[in-house]
């Protein structure tokens, strides 16, 4: 277990509107630093400048859907051990089961409440080892 | 159908029973028919006999008739009168007897009387008027008696101790007479009448016999022939009655051939060894070949397989050979004359004959590329749907919930009002957007359950928690009943929590506010069970048929002040299904609704 809260998270998102309700939510219910990408091309670049504890990724995105990015990361030092929460709207239980396996953090179902999302990813940030 | 199927059963041992019948033709002769076909033959004889007796009883009375012997032979003709009268009663009376058969010993033994008596009568002539008459006249009655008695062989061939009986009758007093009558020459006849008695008697005897196996063979024969034409009756009528069948066998064989041929399937007729026999139209249309075609090549119905399945089917017909039962659902890719392939649903029929060989196969195919196509649509669609559709309300319900939760900030309080209100039914939408896809899941059977081993009491304990906050709304608490039992099932956490929300849900939103929603749980032995209890209004007669199918509310005006979807029972009730569970619901006792569920424990 983390020895303090989740202060620093990165989220990799194309849908505008949910950026900024995301922005909103861990800035100002959750008091975190939020970092948020818009192309999932450059978010390996952000990454390495932020130097974020934890990334949320989008499951769906044009270009460079989320476990596309995920398994890029993990090519990645330094990066490859970020811990990772999935975003998804739909997913088959198979789908999440695989990359929990592959090692994914946890998955955050869309949609969710912004009043209750930092909670779950202080939860999820609470169970890593 | 079944009755005639045995037919042939029926006929086969006919031949030899008539063979049997034939051989032993003299002993089936029924004895009582033989005696009463006599007794018929010696009262034809009567009328005759009667007639014979009164002429020449006349002509007697003439010839002997003088002074001397006037009341003497006056007495005789009476005598032969009453006797024949009796003998003619009898006749009548056997004439207009009904049941001859039975009592043919009866009439047989009135008749040996009747021919005593007549005899009897003759004799006594022989014995009276032979000694007081005059030579000419004891010349004429011996040629009478001679006559008379003579004629009793004819008269009684049928009997010949009938026979006996009656020329006795007439000889023995005669002889007996002559023997005493002083003349040499008479005692010489009497000493011939009783050896010309005995030959007589020999003869009547030799003459019944012939009568007697005469009747015997004609009884037989008509026997035989009344068997003959019984059998050949039987036969007839066996015959007709093949014949039906054969037009029935026939007519069903024409209509099956009608319904495979016009069959909007396909319709394979296979040999055992996987050889295409014959195919109905639907079947040419479908892969492009004519039915004359894949005969003549004696072509393998492997034709309409893509090669590299080839290994696979072999290995399905050779299971299809070895068990000789049917498949039904197979899904083949089977590729068309020009190519295009073609997905197709098979049902395979194994023909068996009675000694359980496979003698062919009939595969009936249904073309479902189209119906797939329209499935992997239907799911696309549903999936895209999904996507497309919580993604802006993630959006809008997210800003809102932002709004609302103040952290943004005051806002004016009817500002306020109406954000709640919109957040509020976009969550209903999103509700509503959410069922309606996990009816569609389950429904189209893509809903894959989770199963785990789950403490029921925590998971209880939890939903009690997660609805706290929906119950608040309508100032209604949320409370156990009694202790939870500590039980384990086996089921899908995240859908067993979704039955629990909706019923705690449901029975929060129709409780009266102020007032409370329990849960308890009671153990049944195999199954433990989770019954949620409220003080609501209760469920109206009218819905409770349908309370559990789609769409299903009681009051469309509750939609709008209660919120909900209709389609949540229907998702508990096809959840609780999957997870081998049951529900149910109850009136409770002092007012509202008791809804329960239960599931299997599972051992610890």
């Amino acid at each position: 277990m983390p020895a303090h809260p989740l202060q620093r998270v990165c989220y990799v998102e194309d849908d505008e509107d949910i950026q900024k309700i995301v922005r909103m939510s861990l800035e100002r219910v959750g008091k975190m630093t939020v970092a948020v990408v818009g192309d999932p091309h450059v978010a390996v670049d952000v990454m390495h400048a932020f130097k974020p504890e934890l990334v949320m990724l989008d499951w769906m995105m044009p270009g460079m859907d989320g476990p596309t990015l995920y398994r890029k990361m993990k090519e990645i030092p330094v990066i490859c051990d970020l811990p990772v929460v999935f975003i998804t709207a739909k997913a088959s239980q198979k789908e999440l089961d695989e990359l929990r396996a592959l090692g994914a953090a946890g998955t955050i179902s869309k949609p969710f409440s912004p009043k209750d999302l930092p909670g779950q990813l202080q939860a999820i940030w609470k169970s890593l080892p | 159908m079944n009755s005639r199927s045995t037919a042939p059963d029926v006929l086969a041992p006919a031949p030899q029973d008539v063979a049997s019948r034939a051989a032993d033709a003299g002993s089936r002769a029924d004895p009582q028919r033989v005696l009463a076909d006599r007794v018929e033959q010696l009262y034809s004889q009567m009328p005759i006999g009667i007639l014979v007796t009164l002429v020449i009883g006349a002509i007697a009375t003439y010839e002997l008739w003088d002074t001397r012997t006037r009341d003497l032979v006056l007495f005789w003709w009476g005598l032969v009168l009453l006797v024949t009268a009796a003998r003619a009663a009898l006749y009548l009376g056997y004439r207009a007897a009904t049941n001859k058969l039975a009592e043919a010993r009866q009439w047989l033994r009135w008749l040996a009387i009747s021919a005593l008596a007549n005899g009897a009568n003759w004799g006594f002539a022989g014995a009276v008027f032979f000694p007081s008459h005059t030579d000419e006249q004891q010349v004429f009655l011996a040629f009478l008696l001679a006559g008379i008695a003579s004629a009793g062989i004819p008269t009684y061939a049928a009997s010949w101790p009938m026979f006996a009986m009656y020329s006795g009758a007439i000889v023995m007093p005669f002889t007996y007479v002559l023997a005493n009558f002083g003349n040499r020459l008479f005692a010489e006849i009497a000493l011939l009448v009783p050896l010309f008695y005995f030959v007589n008697v020999g003869i009547a005897y030799r003459l019944n016999q012939v009568f007697f196996s005469g009747y015997r063979l004609r009884h037989a024969y008509g026997r035989l022939t009344e068997d003959y034409t019984a059998l050949n009756k039987r036969l007839e009528q066996q015959l007709v009655e093949l014949e039906e069948a054969r037009r029935q066998v026939e007519a069903s064989g024409r209509k099956l051939a009608l319904f495979a041929e016009r069959a909007p399937i396909a319709v394979l007729e296979l040999d055992a060894g996987g050889h295409v026999q014959r195919i109905n139209h639907t079947a040419e249309n479908l892969f492009g070949w004519s039915s004359q075609e894949l005969a003549d090549r004696n072509a393998s119905v492997k034709i309409l397989v893509r090669p590299e399945y080839h290994a696979e089917f072999d290995e399905q017909w050779r299971q299809l050979m070895a068990s000789r039962t049917p498949l039904a659902h197979l899904r083949i890719r089977n590729p068309r004359r020009d190519g295009i392939e073609l997905v197709c649903e098979w049902n395979v029929t194994p023909l068996v004959n009675p000694d359980g060989a496979v003698v062919g196969v009939i595969a009936q195919g249904q073309d479902i590329t189209r119906q797939m196509e329209a499935e992997k649509l239907k799911k696309e669609f549903t999936s895209t749907l999904s996507h497309e559709l919580r993604t802006p309300l993630t959006s809008i319900i997210g800003s809102l919930q932002l709004i609302n939760s103040g952290v943004l900030g005051d806002v004016d309080k009817e500002v306020a009002e109406l954000t709640g209100v919109a957040e509020r039914n976009g969550q209903r939408l999103l509700d509503l957007i959410n069922d309606i896809l996990d009816i569609e899941k389950i429904e189209s059977g893509n809903l894959t359950m989770v199963p785990e081993v789950i403490a029921l009491d925590e998971l209880v304990d939890e939903a009690l928690v997660l609805n706290e906050g929906f119950a608040e709304r309508f100032h209604v608490r949320l409370e156990k009943r009694g202790a939870l039992l500590s039980t384990r099932v086996s089921a899908d956490r995240k859908r067993l929590l979704q039955v629990m929300t909706n019923l705690l849900s449901n029975a929060a939103k129709f409780s009266p506010g102020g007032g409370a929603v329990e849960v308890a749980m009671e153990d049944l032995g195999e199954r433990v069970r989770v019954s949620v209890l409220d003080r609501g209004p209760g469920i109206p007669e009218n819905f409770r048929a349908r309370i559990f199918g789609r769409f299903a509310q009681a009051d469309s005006s509750l939609t709008r002040q209660k919120g909900g979807t209709g389609l949540g029972l229907a998702i508990c009730k096809r959840l609780l299904e999957l997870m081998d569970g049951h529900i149910a619901f109850a009136d409770r006792e002092g007012g509202g609704t008791v809804f329960y569920f239960d599931l299997p424990k599972q051992a610890a």
